[in-house]
């Protein structure tokens, strides 16, 4: 359908749509046109990626003076693939509308490890390696020995495609990953690279969060876009964290060891290399001398990792002298490296900022502050000039130049901590040595800064008024959108009691009371025996699933919960657990009926949907509040109180509903599609935890539900399931329209706005 | 407050455990709260007054879904209806039909219907088979094999009321495939299974066996006691049958009559074919034979086989020594409205009631009784579209679910008549 929003034609692939949509276009529109960002909620299941590519398209569309072009965000290689196929079927329908003036250029760009076609270096079994393996076949001093002697390997897609030099373009189109890799294998040229190169010429970006927010892939890989974009940022409820990860940086004592092999191999090449040629090491140190300045004409293989540092932060100076010779700078590293050993080598905890840090290195290892900054551009220079391609090997000492480089930039929004053991383990000698970023508004500055609009967007972000202190932006709009249904069909429920009305929780005194674990282990067997198909428990995390469930084991409750359905569990091992999904699907085809064991922050909890029969019912066994006496927590509570006047419990309370309302989100994937959510914790009830929880979830929480005991629960939920087995009118005929056809949203025009917002 | 609504609740979760011996415990107010649910059956209106839950419309309008549903697949096309049907009943006896959710069992409700059912069935499709299967403790029994007489399938099904055990649909879908596949291409294999169970545990793949069925034209169709499964929505859908789940009592009862009438032929299957059959005469009032059903010399009554002279005692059926198909001329008489249904009466919309200038008919054609003042509720009265008398909503029900004729175009063909047999 062909609508108007103010003075954008909405080219939109369906012949109908949800009124929130509508409101959603309306609202990111007025965001594009303030050229500001917005932070815009809305559920999961309402066709949030159709609403935003449609519009930003069409508005790019409306507006041919000054195209805007389209960065894309995804977390996961899968949502990536599936916004592309929404992207395709949208692109299809404009073509059909107006013809060539549709057209436009759409990649997607993941790792080598996505897009690679030589089998050769598909082999290698995770990413670094196959990274690592192609350096070996493309690095531009294999491929310039490679010329001298053809016995040597190289990539024949890399040749191919550097033989078509500036011919090897993509014509206009949507491109999915898989797209990209027929695509390649068709015409023989890298995907990767090519994919690499068009990124600067793409209408529509599509990646994953790191290209932008992790500066040492950004450098190289968003450098080049220009001003005028929107970026989107999908799924973006946990950004705060994938800002922080990208500036963390954790040293164990098996990176050291590692640090040390690699320091000795170097050293090696080194000798090698004074021995052979020794011309090349001067040319480098001419070339430090000099300035850094040249990397911008070095072939574009080469360039792996840039600077850990944001852009704004990189000194543009040349080298200090001390590290400007080869040999110097592996001792720099050596002593660093040990002063680092020596450190770990402690009985307590010690947690420090980066200044007293710095301080300490220079009068214990005599490095200062400037020698630290430049680390990693010095090794990176060093790897390029000893021709080093097995970067994979080489990792450790990347880290710990990563952290010299951090460390020496920094001076606020980070502290080292130091950590004997683990404290849950305490038995366990693990050293480890943190910085850890307590500033997630560090990361996305360059980004807010650079680009015209950012758009955050999830099914999750209340409270949205948090987000923009906790990323320190001005949105121009935020806005939280609910979910118009022809159905009740979502039940979210709050479970205080069991059924002998004693409360459960999962508070740390009352966890590992027998009463309460009994409690849990009921619930989840009544609710087994009338529940169909498939149940969806998630926990506060894995010891305490350990725990109940062993002792669910024990007093017989398990077995008692098996004759119902079979028990699926989630460990911490990946293969483990895919297999564990596949059979838990598995049995909820054949109608046996399954209960999946998981727990919050886990992988399953982030990414894996339990929609339709796969998720009739998802139980929240406790409040997942994060492990409060972890040092690193307690240090960024510190720091969020002291920088942005962020309370401690508020912080924590909505990082837990956060994680909560994305568990309990993963049942409902469409409107189609019904569900129940119980939040089995007394403290749910509460209306300062309560009212955390996003909108689309509290509208359908009824007053009569806040304080259950399980067998109340129990008689809600056979009546809303039989309720939902009903036939149902997908239009919603009556008063309400859930659907709108063209004629309807010509008609609505503003009306609608006002009833799709809290 | 919320003390007291515990320990009302908790009532209900002894209850729900199917313990017995607890139900003794409490104390008899409290019974009566817990057995009649009298609180549900009370609604809040706008101004906060508490008001008995007006069905009456609800239950219409459900209705009115169902015909129009049927008649639209009706009107598209003149459809071959299955009218010789061999319907296979499944009744799920497994732990599950012992809950309590139902009064007084879920297994006792289900029976009661599923003989109400029977006898509907056999009143509808005088020419069709049926038979029971129940599934136990994992396995499926062959209660009584096809047959047409209803008082054998009764007999049979009370006396077999007792539940243990897991819930095999796989199982009971293989037994009922075994006996399926051996009738003639002219007979419409259905199976309705009344499934109270959650979950099936089964030997082998189920979705084979779906297809297997698929594979024969076995038209599955389940009504859920409990709650959606996917499993069986899936099988329904695979062979064409319809799937339902059960609010209470009186919609199941509702959603099992729904299965009586005989669902439209699938396609493929339709061929035209010819049946031999035989119309037996009645034997004279005093004559005495031996009765090839029983066995035994009975006096008078009775029907003659036209073909090889024997007695049998009931029609429909068929002939023990020559195995013709007897039946007497009502019963295909019977089923012939099922070919013509009556078409779904129009809702007159309240903007016609409304208006001065229409002079609208004060009482139902039918029943004679004045329609209520209409207000700004939706319509209470509805149009036969041929004729253009009104009906009121009893009237409308009665009309298309027993009477199965207009009684307006009916006189109106009779004031007509005497004309058309003068021309």
């Amino acid at each position: 359908m062909k609508f108007q929003i103010e003075d954008v034609t909405v080219y939109f692939p369906y012949d109908h749509i949800y009124p929130e949509q509508y409101a959603y276009m309306v609202e990111l529109k007025r965001a594009l046109d303030a050229r500001g960002h917005c932070l815009l909620e809305m559920p999961t299941g309402t066709g949030k990626t159709i609403a935003l590519l449609s519009l930003i398209t069409s508005y790019t569309l409306s507006k041919p003076n000054n195209p805007v072009k389209l960065i894309y965000c995804t977390r996961t290689v899968h949502e990536m693939e599936k916004t592309l196929a929404e992207l395709k079927l949208l692109h299809a329908y404009q073509t059909i509308h107006i013809g060539d003036r549709a057209r436009i250029l759409a990649v997607g760009l993941s790792s080598r490890k996505n897009l690679c076609v030589n089998s050769r270096v598909l082999a290698a079994e995770n990413r670094d390696s196959v990274d690592a393996s192609c350096r070996r076949l493309t690095a531009s001093w294999v491929r310039v020995a490679a010329a001298a002697n053809p016995n040597l390997p190289t990539c024949e897609f890399f040749e191919e495609y550097e033989k078509a030099g500036s011919n090897a373009v993509l014509p206009p189109g949507v491109y999915t990953l898989q797209d990209l890799r027929a695509y390649g294998k068709e015409k023989g040229w890298c995907p990767y690279f090519l994919a690499r190169h068009m990124v600067q010429f793409a209408n529509v970006v599509v990646y994953s969060y790191q290209y932008l927010l992790d500066p040492k892939v950004a450098g190289y890989i968003s450098k080049e876009m220009q001003k005028e974009s929107v970026v989107v940022f999908d799924e973006a409820h946990n950004i705060d964290n994938v800002c922080i990860e990208a500036l963390s940086v954790s040293v164990r004592r098996q990176t050291l060891e590692g640090a040390r092999r690699n320091l000795n191999k170097m050293r090696q090449e080194i000798e090698k290399f004074k021995a052979t040629d020794a011309g090349r090491l001067r040319a480098e140190y001419n070339r430090l001398v000099e300035g850094l300045a040249q990397r911008g004409n070095l072939p574009f293989t080469d360039n792996w990792l840039s600077n850990p540092a944001l852009p704004d932060d990189i000194l543009k100076e040349a080298v200090p002298g001390n590290i400007r010779r080869a040999e110097h700078f592996l001792h720099v590293l050596r002593r660093l490296v040990q002063y680092l050993e020596g450190r770990l080598e402690t009985d307590n905890v010690e947690k420090e900022g980066p200044v007293g840090f710095v301080a300490s290195i220079n009068t214990h290892a005599g490095i200062d502050q400037k020698t630290l900054k430049f680390c990693y551009d010095r090794l990176h220079s060093l790897m390029l000039t000893l021709e080093i391609t097995d970067t994979d090997e080489f990792l450790h000492i990347q880290t710990i130049c990563d952290f010299a480089t951090l460390v020496g930039t920094y001076t606020r929004g980070f502290s080292i901590i130091i950590e004997p053991f683990d404290e849950r383990m305490p038995h366990i000698p693990d050293p480890v040595l943190q910085l850890s970023c307590h500033d997630a508004s560090l990361a996305i500055k360059p980004v807010f800064d650079r680009f015209q609009s950012v758009v955050i967007t999830s099914g999750t972000l209340s409270p949205i008024d948090l987000y923009p202190r906790l990323l320190n932006f001005h949105p121009v709009v935020s806005r939280s959108f609910t979910m118009s249904l022809t159905r009740d069909c979502i039940c979210p429920m709050v479970l205080t009691r069991g059924s002998d009305q004693l409360p459960v929780s999962t508070k740390f005194d009352m966890r590992s009371d027998l009463g309460v674990v009994r409690n849990y282990g009921r619930l989840l067997l009544e609710m087994a025996s009338v529940v169909p198909d498939g149940i969806v428990c998630f926990f506060v995390s894995y010891s305490y699933m350990d725990g109940i469930v062993n002792s669910w084991n024990e007093n017989g409750i398990l077995k008692e919960i098996m004759q119902h359905k079979l028990v699926f569990i989630e460990t911490q091992d990946v293969v483990e657990t895919t297999l564990a999904l596949d059979n838990y699907r598995k049995a909820c085809d054949c109608g046996r009926g399954a209960i999946f064991f998981s727990v919050a922050r886990g992988k399953v909890a982030e990414g894996i949907d339990f929609d339709r029969h796969y998720g009739r019912l998802v139980i929240m066994f406790g409040v997942p509040f994060q492990y409060t006496l972890s040092k690193i927590l307690l240090a960024r509570l510190e720091y969020l109180r002291d920088t942005f006047q962020i309370k401690e419990g508020d912080f924590l309370t909505f990082d837990a509903l956060r994680q909560a309302a994305q568990c309990v989100g993963r049942v409902i994937r469409s409107k189609a599609d019904y569900g129940m959510m119980i939040f089995a914790d007394k403290r749910y009830s509460r209306h300062d935890k309560r009212s955390k929880l996003p909108g689309w979830i509290l509208s359908h929480l009824r007053d009569a539900h806040l304080n259950l005991s399980t067998d109340m629960a129990l008689h809600i939920a056979r009546e809303f399931l039989r309720k939902m087995a009903q036939p149902y009118d997908r239009a919603g005929g009556s008063g309400r329209k859930t659907l709108l056809s063209q004629e309807d949203v010509e008609k609505m025009g503003d009306g609608i706005l006002n009833e799709m917002q809290y | 407050m919320n003390n007291g609504n515990g320990r009302r609740l908790n009532g209900e979760t002894e209850e729900d455990d199917d313990d017995e011996g607890s139900e003794g415990d409490l104390d008899a107010w409290e019974r009566t709260y817990a057995d009649e649910r009298s609180w549900e059956s009370l609604q809040e209106d706008e101004s906060g007054l508490l008001r008995p839950v007006d069905n009456t419309t609800l239950y219409h309008a459900q209705y009115r879904r169902r015909i129009r549903s049927l008649s639209s697949q009706a009107t598209t096309a003149r459809i071959q209806k299955g009218l010789i049907r061999y319907l296979y009943i499944v009744v799920d006896l497994s732990r599950a039909a012992a809950e309590m959710d139902y009064r007084p069992s879920r297994m006792a409700v289900v029976a009661k219907h599923v003989e109400a059912f029977i006898r509907e069935f056999f009143d509808q499709n005088p020419l069709s088979q049926l038979g029971l299967v129940t599934i136990k403790d994992g396995i499926a029994h062959c209660l009584t094999d096809l047959g047409g007489s209803p008082e054998s399938h009764v007999k049979a099904l009370m006396g077999k009321l007792e539940c243990s055990g897991e819930s095999s649909l796989q199982n009971a879908l293989d037994l009922v495939h075994g006996y399926l596949n051996q009738i003639p291409s002219y007979g419409h294999r259905e199976v309705l299974i009344l499934y109270s169970a959650l979950s099936t545990c089964d030997p082998g793949d189920i979705l084979e066996t779906i297809q297997k069925c698929k594979k024969s034209k076995m038209r599955c169709s389940v009504i859920g006691i409990s709650a959606e499964i996917f499993i069986c929505k899936h099988l329904c859908q695979e062979t064409g049958g319809s799937y339902s789940v059960a609010m209470d009592e009186s919609h199941f009862k509702e959603l099992i009559l729904e299965h009586a009438p005989p669902p439209p032929a699938i396609a493929e299957f339709a061929i035209a074919n010819l049946i031999k059959m035989g119309f037996p005469q009645r034997a004279a009032e005093s004559s005495i034979a031996i009765c090839s059903c029983h066995k035994e010399a009975k006096v008078g009554g009775g029907y003659t086989c036209p073909r090889c002279k024997a007695r049998v005692c009931e029609l429909p059926t068929e002939c023990r020594i020559c195995g013709l198909t007897l039946i007497s001329s009502p019963h295909l008489a019977r089923s012939y409205h099922h070919l013509f249904p009556i078409v779904p009466f129009d809702e007159v919309s309240p903007s016609v009631l409304n208006d001065p200038h229409n002079r609208l008919p004060r009482s139902c054609f039918g029943c004679q009784q004045s329609f209520p003042n209409p207000g700004n509720k939706p319509s209470l009265r509805v149009a036969c579209p041929k004729c253009k008398q009104h009906f009121c909503l009893d009237c409308d029900i009665y009309i298309h679910e027993s009477l199965h004729n207009c009684p307006g175009c009916e006189s109106f063909r009779h004031s007509k008549s005497p004309i058309a047999t003068e021309e």
